[in-house]
């Protein structure tokens, strides 16, 4: 080809404008609100030069309402494509904010549906970034029927690749329920928010002042609502930690995840471990301390950090393989289980399940959360959940009982038969139906009336009860649990159990799906 | 009187292993008491024998609970019991019970502790044997109404103190007249909490004054000496954070005179033991008796620096009986000697409590240093207990050279894993009103501008290693192998299944 | 205590403090702080019980990471504690703009300083309140410490009650501004 003919002279100016229509001014826009343009963001995102664009100079539709105007620039507000992160393919869309809003016009979301198919047919993750100003008024239904084609894709794909939302800016009406449907959502601190009817709708319909942080910004998401899943103070760090928690998931549904070489040993025994749960049952700790001793160093990620902080969950590397941990957290609320931590519990499992992660349960839980507002809102059917992911899942499963692990929490959290494939207990591990005091005061109620200093016998059978009934042997002897373990061993023991699961496989029961009490 | 083999040491931390040290170093077998709240504590690796009490199911906390105390004693039967500072210290019923259960209290008579302990009678006791006092309320304060009534007479600004309070607990200072039924309440109510005691009383509060005390010695046999003074201004909210003997505020005349009045205090009360008579003293050198406290003091290291005598032998000695072998004029003092308080406290945001776990402690003793710690390398500092770890106590022929050694030890102190009182130690010790001598109980609030001390490029050097680290991180992060490759590789049994499932 | 050289060359970070005050410093790792005009050399030292120093201008300082939250770190020098925010070129921008333009959340919430016991409550709800007044008194470490409110405005919420034990950073009552 003449490369100064006119047939790529034609080319060369198509790429020029593509160019031009997103020069300085354009990335400044959005630097000057404190948000990266959408290219940048995938820079930062992908390996150095392996992002490859695709539909880049489609146009937007003319709409048939004759409404408004449209912009003529390409790509229609979103940019699409796949590419490389460290080293592995991942698909991506990026809404543009610089061309009408990031509105979602009927070309925007054929874009989106395209790369949600080609994501789902080589069996890659995809990562949703998105800056957008809702439907495109213009196009009317053809918007709306895009948000459709898209829901439907994100849950097509669900469970068989990982997907990810990060929201970058507005995130408002129908929009909220792509990310909602996708495995994670990252959100970035003052300039993301997300909400079904924004502040204006409030205002006109409640008559209350709600701001746009108050109503759906990171923080309410990350600790109240818990639709965020991870929250950052700016882009760039967002977008790293979108990389990591990448790096710790297959690509796909019948893959294992990745591998990370680590240095940290193998047989590594701790001594730390015998000191960090206190003698005194009362007392709370860091579950994080042990988890960080347990695991290969510094390689915990959090999910839902902020939310239901009584139970942690997150993602770590043990011996250099990825593994899911759901660990109650006796420093928050002594760690009881309530509706938020088995919703948040109950999810995680399922994802974790659903990519081949195995899972270690770490338990120290004092029962259910008792009260009339837990009650009345469900406690039971939420509480369902987290025993039916446990159950349902069939990635390898070990548990450690490291205190308190009392009646119906007992069982929920992924005991033997439930399916838990090792169970072992520290020798400070309590099983039993019920608390001590609790138990006594059942046990022993005639005794307890009839004596003149109720409160002083109560504490005295609690602890005969803690000494003789709570303790692990009896489980031990019994078989419900496999071994107690000296606690500074831990991590070579579930490094051996692991090990030794690696080939589980479970045969599901023929049938279209279970049905999990939502 | 018996001659003492064993104690138990009815206390925790730095005092514990203070008074075990000593026990030990005459013969004495000592016992110490395990809890639930601190089972793996510091001050049960410097005990002979532990008790352990961490079974056992109360409210009371254990270093109060007298029943239990006296049980193990007679249990062990063990001779002697030492309770430290706070707790039981200052608590008639168990000294008595002591002495009914023939087990000796090494300290003052119940009766003593009793009449001393309470402020109403200890100030009748002084002005009658012609101690200057400060005008207050004589006895206690019934009412919001009747705190009014004697704050006009008296005259504003007044404090309000627990009638059987100490250590700055139920301490209320009133400014003027729209304060004094809120702060009458509080007082009130703190002294409720703290002692089982609401009684509050009331006196003149004298603006910028130095805390003065004495330290007297009293045996069986009707000898009384002091031990000189300690000047413990340096505090804040009433507790004290360094404390120096002597004190730059004094010449002998003061001293003996002040001495004197400690003694006829001591005298007057049938005393018996160690014991610390506290007054203030104004900027014109007049001094007022304010309370005397019946049991060894934190502060009492730099006593024994500057006389070369070992209190806690004494309290022991004196308990079985000895008498003392020194007059008043053969007690010489050598030298200065400061005590730094080293609190797990954050002075940056107005000294409250740090909880967390010392990772690390490293000090440097010396001739000039000594450190009286509760505390090592991996204790845990707990809500449970007062917030103070250890002391540091150093010395010098002159002040100057004490600031300069306490200084130099301060530089050298480091500890990981908690905030501590550290960098308000070096601001004190750097400021040149303390270096002068002139300080008072408010110097804190007036005399300093900053209560911790910095070094001029700190903060860049805290910017730095946080952009070094957070440098190193990214670098990992961007850095870190991922091999997908390996999760690829799956044995054909599991394939084959999970194929089979899908 | 070793930093190996970064791959990337010319990085640069805008370390900024809470009193607003910002330090620049362009690739750390190279161990350099400019000093005036010139770059004096940094000397990082451990001993064997693992306490770090900083060595700079023939001065030394002891430095701990106590506490470190994404890019927000709290750093001990010498003892004493020092909040910085670490941001690249592009994310100390997008701060500067949040800061002017994004307006703060109108509750403000206290919370507990260090877990205790709730004493009393000084204060009810809808009550107007001034910066300084006291809010309530937390009972911990055997002693009553006064929580003052640092802001003024209305009470909107008081989420416990006397004698109910909290834990450190519970929060204790919410503020409208």
């Amino acid at each position: 080809m003449d490369i100064n003919g006119k047939i790529f002279k034609n080319f060369q100016s198509r790429v020029e404008r593509l160019k031009t229509q997103n020069g300085p001014d354009k990335v400044k826009k959005q630097h000057d609100k404190g948000k990266l343009h959408a290219r940048e963001r995938i820079a930062l995102l992908f390996d150095k030069n392996s992002f490859e664009e695709l539909d880049a100079f489609v146009t937007s539709a003319t709409p048939d309402t004759g409404f408004g105007k449209i912009d003529e620039a390409f790509g229609d507000g979103v940019v699409i494509g796949y590419g490389r992160i460290n080293g592995r393919l991942v698909y991506v869309y990026s809404q543009d904010f610089t061309v009408m809003g990031g509105s979602l016009g009927s070309v925007h979301a054929r874009k989106i549906m395209k790369v949600q198919d080609l994501a789902l047919r080589v069996g890659a993750p995809i990562i949703g970034l998105i800056d957008s100003g809702g439907a495109r008024i213009q196009e009317g239904v053809a918007s709306l029927s895009g948000y459709a084609g898209i829901f439907h894709r994100n849950v097509q794909s669900s469970g068989i690749i990982p997907q990810i939302s990060v929201i970058l800016g507005p995130a408002a009406g129908g929009a909220v329920y792509s990310p909602a449907l996708t495995d994670f959502v990252f959100m970035t601190k003052k300039t993301s928010y997300m909400f079904v009817t924004g502040p204006d709708v409030v205002r006109e319909v409640l008559n209350e002042e709600v701001s746009f942080e108050d109503l759906g910004g990171a923080d309410i998401h990350a600790k109240k609502s818990g639709v965020a899943h991870f929250i950052y103070e700016d882009e760039e760090n967002t977008l790293l930690a979108v990389k990591k928690l990448l790096s710790f998931f297959p690509s796909n549904n019948l893959e294992n995840p990745p591998f990370v070489e680590t240095n940290d040993k193998k047989d590594r025994i701790d001594e730390k471990l015998r000191a960090i749960v206190p003698d005194d049952t009362n007392k709370p700790y860091d579950i994080k301390l042990i988890i960080d001793l347990l695991i290969d160093k510094g390689t915990f990620f959090e999910v839902s950090e902020h939310f239901a902080s009584n139970l942690v969950v997150g993602l770590a590397r043990l011996n250099g393989k990825a593994i899911g941990i759901v660990a109650n957290q006796p420093k928050v609320l002594a760690g009881v289980l309530d509706i938020n931590s088995s919703l948040k519990g109950a999810r995680f499992i399922r994802f974790c399940d659903a990519f081949n992660i195995p899972l270690l349960t770490l338990e120290d839980v004092p029962g259910f959360l008792p009260g009339i507002d837990q009650e009345h809102n469900g406690l039971i059917k939420h509480g369902a959940k987290l025993l039916f992911a446990y159950s349902e899942a069939s990635v390898p499963k070990i548990t450690v009982i490291l205190r308190k692990s009392y009646g119906g929490a007992f069982c929920v959290m992924n005991s033997k038969n439930l399916g838990g494939d090792y169970n072992f207990a520290w020798p400070s591990a309590e099983i039993a139906v019920m608390g001590p005091e609790g138990a006594v005061s059942i046990l022993y109620r005639r005794e307890l009336a009839k004596s003149d200093n109720p409160k002083q016998l109560k504490k005295e059978l609690a602890a005969k009860y803690r000494q003789e009934i709570a303790n692990p042997y009896i489980a031990d002897e019994k078989g419900y649990i496999d071994e107690v373990i000296d606690p500074s061993e831990t991590r070579k023991k579930l490094i051996i159990a692991f090990e030794s699961l690696e080939n589980k496989h479970i045969e599901p029961p023929a049938r279209k799906h279970a049905n999990i009490p939502l | 009187m018996k001659k003492i083999k064993s104690i138990l040491i009815a206390n925790r931390g730095e005092i514990a292993i203070r008074i075990s040290e000593t026990a030990k170093k005459m013969g004495i077998k000592v016992y110490g008491i395990k809890t639930l709240k601190e089972p793996s504590a510091y001050y049960l690796q410097f005990m002979d024998e532990i008790i352990d009490f961490t079974e056992i199911i109360s409210d009371i906390p254990e270093f109060l609970d007298i029943d239990r105390l006296i049980y193990s004693i007679k249990e062990y039967n063990i001779d002697a019991v030492h309770p430290g500072y706070g707790y039981l210290a200052e608590n008639p019923y168990f000294a008595q019970k002591c002495i009914d259960e023939k087990i000796i209290f090494i300290g003052p008579t119940p009766d003593a502790i009793y009449k001393l302990g309470n402020k109403t009678i200890a100030k009748q006791i002084a002005s009658r044997n012609n101690v200057p006092l400060l005008e207050g309320s004589n006895g206690n304060i019934k009412n919001p109404k009747h705190a009014k009534q004697v704050a006009e007479k008296i005259g504003y600004p007044v404090i309000l103190k627990a009638a059987s309070g100490g250590g700055g607990r139920g301490m209320r200072i009133v400014e003027s007249v729209d304060q004094i039924e809120k702060m009458f309440k509080m007082a009130q109510n703190e002294s409720e909490k703290a002692f089982s005691d609401s009684s509050v009383f009331m006196e003149k509060y004298v603006k910028n004054p130095r805390h003065i005390e004495f330290q007297i010695l009293a045996d069986h046999y009707g000898n009384i000496i002091h031990l000189g003074e300690r000047e413990c201004s340096i505090q804040r909210k009433h507790q004290k954070l360094i404390e120096e003997s002597p004190s730059s505020a004094l010449n002998d005349d003061l001293r003996e005179k002040m001495g004197n009045s400690a003694i006829q205090i001591a005298k007057a009360s049938n005393y018996r033991n160690a014991g610390t008579v506290e007054f203030l003293l104004d900027e014109f050198g007049d001094y007022y008796f304010m309370e005397m406290n019946t049991r060894i003091q934190v502060e009492h290291p730099v006593t024994e620096m500057v006389t070369g005598l070992d209190l806690i032998e004494w309290q022991i000695k004196i308990a079985q009986g000895e008498k003392l072998t020194m007059t008043q004029q053969e007690i010489k003092f050598n030298g200065w000697a400061i005590e730094c308080r080293i609190n797990a406290e954050d002075v940056q945001s107005g000294f409250s409590p740090y909880l967390g776990t010392i990772e690390k402690i490293q000090v440097s003793k010396g001739k000039t240093c000594r450190f009286d710690t509760g505390v090592t390398d991996g204790s845990i500092v707990t809500p449970y207990f007062d917030s103070m770890l250890a002391k540091l106590i150093c010395t010098g022929e002159t002040r100057e050279k004490a600031i300069t050694n306490t200084l130099a030890a301060l530089n050298k102190l480091y500890i990981k894993g908690i905030k501590t009182t550290i960098p308000f130690h070096k601001a004190v010790l750097n400021n040149p009103k303390f270096i002068s001598g002139d300080i008072s109980t408010s110097f804190i609030e007036k005399d300093m501008k900053k209560l911790y001390f910095q070094e001029d490029d700190e903060e860049l050097i805290a910017a730095f290693w946080a952009t070094i680290n957070h440098n190193a991180e990214l670098d990992k992060e961007n850095e870190t192998y991922v091999d997908y490759e390996k999760g690829k590789i799956i044995t054909p049994w599991l394939l084959n299944k999970r194929l089979k499932s899908m | 205590m070793m930093f190996s050289k970064s791959k990337i060359k010319n990085q640069k970070f805008i370390a900024c403090t809470s009193g607003k005050k910002k330090y620049e410093f362009i690739n750390p790792k190279d161990l350099t702080i400019k000093s005036g005009k010139d770059k004096e050399p940094i000397e990082i030292t451990s001993d064997k019980s693992g306490f770090v120093f900083i060595t700079w201008k023939n001065k030394k300082y002891q430095v701990e990471i106590i506490d470190k939250n994404q890019n927000q770190y709290e750093i001990a020098v010498n003892g004493v504690t020092y909040s910085i925010s670490v941001e690249s070129p592009f994310s100390y921008k997008r701060k500067k703009y949040l800061d002017k333009n994004v307006p703060v959340s109108k509750i403000e919430r206290i919370q507990a300083p260090m877990p205790g016991k709730i004493v009393e409550f000084l204060v009810e709800e809808n009550q107007e309140i001034k910066a300084g007044d006291p809010l309530l008194i937390l009972e911990a470490m055997k002693m009553q410490n006064e929580i003052i409110s640092s802001i003024t405005g209305k009470i909107k919420n008081i989420n416990f009650g006397p004698e109910d034990n909290v834990m450190k950073d519970d929060i204790l009552i919410e503020v409208e501004k």
